[in-house]
């Protein structure tokens, strides 16, 4: 008896009753399409999630203050106050693995523009910074090495903040108050989205020397503070760039052991993990869920053939009695159950294909389907199928002939 | 040809265990048959004469005692290999006809042949030819539930022959059946004993036991009388 034939008995087994297979079928189709298109949307997480990774900007690393202890209390990372212009300055001049530097300080102020009035992210930096985070003004320019030098009293609006205070107007060569002060705006930044659970797109830049000169001051103690330095390295050299920071900045803040460190380095792959580690709980979460479903679907096919056994016990006993083995009895029946699990997993791939895209479509989720997790689906349906079979089956090959010849 | 013995049994027995008490069906039965010859078991129900044939079919095994079928000892045997010996030396019809239901009756015939591993193109051609035998060409893809009694019984015998077996064995063939498809059927069966089947009739019917030429009554799991026609016709 060839495979053929042994499939043929099989569907004739299935379409003898078939609302109870298509209803059988259909807890796979569930099951699988489920698999689809949960394993697409976290495919797809993780790949939204490096994307924005790497547009933060190649090769960065970035320097943070350590966290402030208040009686022992700590603040959390970035709270001291112990990160200042001189030491990107001293970064800059000091570290041959370090291409470019941007200090920046950001905080938020209340910005106005006529009528409009709005609170945002005012990040006061040095123009290294489009270069560093791969992030450059749409329209107009960002402020030059000049306007630094002379602390002049422009800025570069994100997109979102231009929208907000200037609708469809053009901003460029119109000016904006800034926690009172006027700025002219001399560029609107391109679109970025939100990275890092931060809008890259409702902010506003100003030179460096005309945030310390206008909105913050300088500090009494560390002179111009910063809240982050932003380093790019030199393409390979990022590590040999992490030392040589650590090193000097140690140097510099007079630190004698690594716990005593005010400062804290994180570099792109640090993000990427912490992403990745994200969406892969993510993933993990959604393949569960998929996977619980797919186990019914798998139950529902034990119990369905386990009830089919029981109907057929006399057609058992006809086909043993005229000479079928145990194998060709245990073999009718796994097939019965792989066909209807494969059928289903197939038309469950069908339906999860159409799920992830409709997602794409509709929700304008990013959804990606390998084809791994397709030929996964695949064959985890045959694997159901032989397992959940693999019961039912046997019980139907052991038998007695006598006995399941004399059965209604 | 009609000299050579096919079955042979040695004081078998065959107990169940199924109460407290355990069930002895058999008890002792030896039996030779030859090939060609035409049986009829009787006996009342509970006599032992169906553990008897479920012995003598392979579908189970003696407790005790010797089986040789064609040669073979069947004692030893695996359950697989009782599988192949139905499949190849017996052909079996059932009271009840016992076909599927969800084929139709060319597939139904067909089916010990899948079993036995012919192509299907032999077993087409084969079960055809049976059907044919049988009076049935002008019925093979119609389905059992769209013939009568008497036809289904044909679907079965052409199922049982198809096979070429040795032995034929019939558990209450007409049992139901009309009278006049129940003689129908009955002569089909000496037709084939003529063509030198050996066929085995289980029944509890006189009438039907009649038309065998020998017949072994059984009683208490015991053969209480074996006579053939001759014989009995001395005795008349």
């Amino acid at each position: 008896m060839n495979l053929r034939e042994l499939l043929g008995i099989a569907w004739q087994g299935i379409l003898s009753n078939k609302l109870r297979s298509g209803l059988t079928v259909l807890g796979i189709v569930i099951g699988i399409a489920s698999v689809i298109t949960l394993l697409g949307i976290g495919q797809g997480a993780k790949l939204e999630a490096e994307k924005q990774v790497q547009s933060l900007g190649v090769n960065l690393i970035y320097v943070r203050p350590g966290a402030a202890n208040l009686s022992s209390i700590s603040q959390g990372q970035g709270s001291a106050a112990t990160l200042t212009y001189d030491d990107a300055q001293a970064i800059r001049e000091n570290c041959p693995a370090v291409e470019d530097v941007a200090a920046q300080y950001n905080s938020a102020f209340q910005v106005q523009r006529g009528e409009q009035n709005t609170s945002t992210s005012v990040v006061a930096t040095e123009p290294s910074y489009t270069d560093i985070r791969n992030f450059f003004p749409a329209k107009g320019r960002f402020f030059s090495l000049n306007d630094l030098k002379e602390a002049a009293r422009v800025c570069v609006l994100g997109e979102t903040t231009a929208n907000n205070l200037f609708f469809d107007e053009n901003p460029l060569r119109k000016q904006v108050l800034i926690r009172g002060e006027l700025f002219d705006v001399i560029g609107v930044m391109e679109h970025k989205g939100v990275t890092q659970m931060m809008d890259m797109d409702d902010q506003i830049f100003i030179p460096l020397s005309t945030g310390y000169a206008t909105l913050v001051g300088l500090n009494a103690v560390t002179g111009k503070q910063v809240k982050s330095i932003l380093v790019r390295a030199k393409e390979g050299e990022d590590m040999q760039a992490q030392f040589q920071i650590t090193n000097l900045l140690r140097l510099r803040h007079n630190i004698q052991s690594p716990d005593a460190d005010d400062f804290t380095l994180r570099t792109q792959a640090d993000i990427m993990q912490t992403a990745q580690s994200i969406t892969g709980v993510f993933s993990l979460l959604l393949g569960a869920t998929a996977g619980i479903s797919l186990l019914v679907g798998g139950i529902g096919i034990m119990n369905i053939m386990l009830v089919s056994v029981t109907e057929r016990t006399k057609e058992i006993g006809i086909r043993k009695a005229i000479g079928a083995k145990y194998s060709q009895i245990l073999s009718q029946f796994v097939i019965e159950a792989v066909v209807m699990s494969v059928t289903g997993g197939i038309l469950g791939i069908g339906v999860g294909l159409a799920g992830a895209s409709a997602l794409s479509q509709f929700a304008q989720w990013t959804t990606v389907v390998t084809p791994s997790s397709v030929l996964l689906s695949f064959f985890v349906s045959l694997a159901i199928g032989l397992f959940f079979g693999i019961y039912p089956a046997r019980k139907a090959a052991k038998l007695d002939p006598i006995v399941a010849l004399r059965s209604e | 040809m009609a000299n050579e013995t096919i079955i042979e049994l040695k004081e078998i027995t065959r107990s169940y265990n199924l109460a407290a008490e355990p069930v002895h069906a058999l008890q002792g039965v030896s039996l030779t048959i030859k090939q060609g010859e035409y049986v009829a078991i009787m006996g009342t129900s509970g006599s032992g004469k169906s553990t008897l044939m479920n012995i003598i079919g392979c579908l189970d095994k003696p407790t005790t005692g010797t089986y040789i079928l064609d040669g073979q000892d069947i004692v030893a045997r695996s359950d697989d290999e009782l599988a192949t010996i139905r499949n190849r030396t017996i052909g079996f019809v059932f009271q009840q006809f016992n076909l599927l239901a969800s084929m139709s009756a060319l597939q139904n015939v067909m089916l010990p042949l899948v079993y036995a591993g012919i192509s299907a193109g032999e077993r087409k051609v084969k079960a055809e030819l049976a059907l044919k035998e049988l009076g049935l060409e002008g019925r093979i893809s119609h389905r059992p539930n769209e013939l009568s009694g008497g036809q289904q019984q044909r679907v079965a015998i052409a199922r049982a022959i198809v096979n070429n077996p040795r032995i034929l064995l019939a558990d209450e063939p007409t049992g139901a059946l009309d009278s006049t498809t129940s003689r129908e059927i009955m002569g089909l069966f000496n037709r084939l004993v003529d063509e030198g089947m050996t066929v085995i009739i289980v029944t509890h019917d006189p009438e039907t036991a009649s038309h065998a030429r020998r017949v072994i009554k059984v009683r208490d799991g015991k053969i209480q009388e074996d006579s053939t026609r001759e014989a009995r016709h001395e005795i008349n």
